[in-house]
């Protein structure tokens, strides 16, 4: 067993998501708010509005016109979309880079985040969620506590590997088990000393839903489905495999098919190539 | 010259020299074909059981799916000089998630559509790693047919 005060004390070494992207979460759960207080909050960050335009003009979203300033990017994508981008950009720096702990080479960690927020974002739009920006960054950020925890996995992986193969543990209770604390439970820790909101929080901590079905609400349901998606398409999947746990009632919970399931699939699939060049981009 | 299959994807190629991979095999499969007399050799990447999920995507993607892609793994190797009498054929992926069960155990169900494909057209798979809960990269040497897979956090082998 590792020491956990130790391990949590990684949290500090992270980036800190910037001040921006919480003034953008603010605004856009704001009913209110208008779309030139986004781009007055925006233009102010060179850097990001640097990042946001390269984004908005990738094949991803193929726009016939040249987006050259924050009001076009607003006006053409529309905000939600700005938002999201604004949140990624935001999050970017943390999770590109490689965590052999996890078998993870540069941007593996990333492509995995990006694509569960794109599915995450798809399946919430569907279902006619309000909390979409929520949902989009929680699925973004669910991972966050495998880069503060890497090198622990990295120490241990014999043993969680002996668990997950001889025992029938999945990843994450092997992590548990060995480490004494898990990506998930250190992944909500970042988030709440990064000042998100509890219900974020809540979301990541059970983004595996390893504190069972219970309580299970809409937000992490829908995290939980785009990340069981990812895996089984392999995008960004390392040494944890699929080894998590699978629950068919999440998908009766939010009244999706094995069909609907395939169709999302192949949907992604099928833009995969404009995906990736906006992955890159980021 | 290497070659990267991406998911949904195949490439093929007569180049000896020439080294086809495939990364991240999930439920999706990566099936290798190769003829050592023509020096023919390719790599199928598809994601799904069958193509009546969505024939408008099919026809756009054959690679997409099983029974859309398997036949044109065939095709195009014996359009490159490859006979299905000299081939050696070998499947990898299929995996699932704990507890994935009936039909939505894509893993298995894609394996499930590879054998039945196969055995239709008395074609027997010559090696297969299959199942399981592992993430899976596949590597084909078109010289010679080598086969190196990699399981995420085991390192390489060859077959």
């Amino acid at each position: 067993m590792s020491d956990i005060t130790e391990i949590i004390k990684g949290i500090e070494k992270l980036r800190p998501i910037p001040q921006v992207a919480h003034k953008i979460m603010s605004i856009a759960q704001d009913p209110e708010t208008s779309s030139s207080e986004l781009s007055d909050v925006v233009v102010y960050d060179q850097a990001l509005t640097a990042g946001l335009l390269r984004m908005c003009n990738c094949a991803y979203f193929g726009l016939s016109k040249t987006i050259d300033s924050v009001h076009h990017a607003v006006v053409y994508l529309g905000m939600d979309q700005v938002v999201d981008l604004v949140l990624m950009i935001s999050g970017a720096e943390n999770l590109k880079k490689r965590q052999d702990g996890y078998d993870l080479r540069e941007g593996e960690l990333w492509r995995n985040s990006v694509s569960s927020a794109l599915i995450a974002r798809e399946l919430a739009e569907k279902k006619g969620s309000k909390n979409n920006h929520l949902i989009f960054t929680a699925a973004l950020l669910k991972d966050i506590g495998k880069v503060v925890l890497n090198q622990y996995v990295a120490g241990s992986s014999e043993k969680i590997n002996t668990l997950v193969s001889m025992q029938g543990l999945s990843f994450i209770e092997a992590e548990k088990e060995v480490i004494g604390i898990d990506h998930a439970e250190l992944g909500a820790m970042v988030a709440e000393e990064w000042n998100f909101a509890p219900k974020m929080v809540k979301v990541i901590r059970n983004h595996h839903l390893s504190e069972g079905l219970s309580n299970i609400d809409f937000e992490t349901s829908i995290v939980f489905l785009a990340d069981t998606l990812c895996m089984m398409m392999g995008i960004g999947v390392g040494v944890d495999g699929l080894a998590y746990r699978f629950h068919s009632e999440v998908l009766e919970h939010l009244n999706i098919t094995e069909r609907d399931m395939q169709e999302i699939m192949a949907g992604f699939a099928g833009k995969i190539k404009q995906v990736e060049d906006f992955i890159n981009l980021s | 010259m290497n070659i990267v299959v991406t998911v949904s994807d195949m490439k093929l190629s007569n180049d000896p020299e020439t080294l086809i991979s495939t990364y991240s095999l999930g439920s999706c499969i990566g099936i290798s074909i190769h003829d050592p007399v023509a020096q023919v050799g390719g790599i199928l990447h598809f994601m799904l059981p069958e193509s009546k999920l969505d024939p408008i995507k099919a026809e756009k993607n054959p690679y997409m799916f099983a029974d859309t892609g398997i036949p044109r793994l065939f095709d195009e190797a014996y359009d490159l000089g490859g006979k299905k009498e000299r081939m050696k054929i070998a499947a990898f992926g299929g995996a699932q998630i704990l507890g994935q069960k009936g039909l939505f155990n894509i893993g298995e169900r894609n394996n499930s559509a590879v054998r039945k494909i196969l055995s239709k057209n008395n074609i027997v798979l010559d090696y297969e790693d299959l199942g399981g809960s592992f993430n899976r990269t596949l590597k084909l040497a078109v010289k010679n047919g080598r086969v190196w897979v990699k399981v995420s956090g085991k390192g390489e082998k060859e077959i």
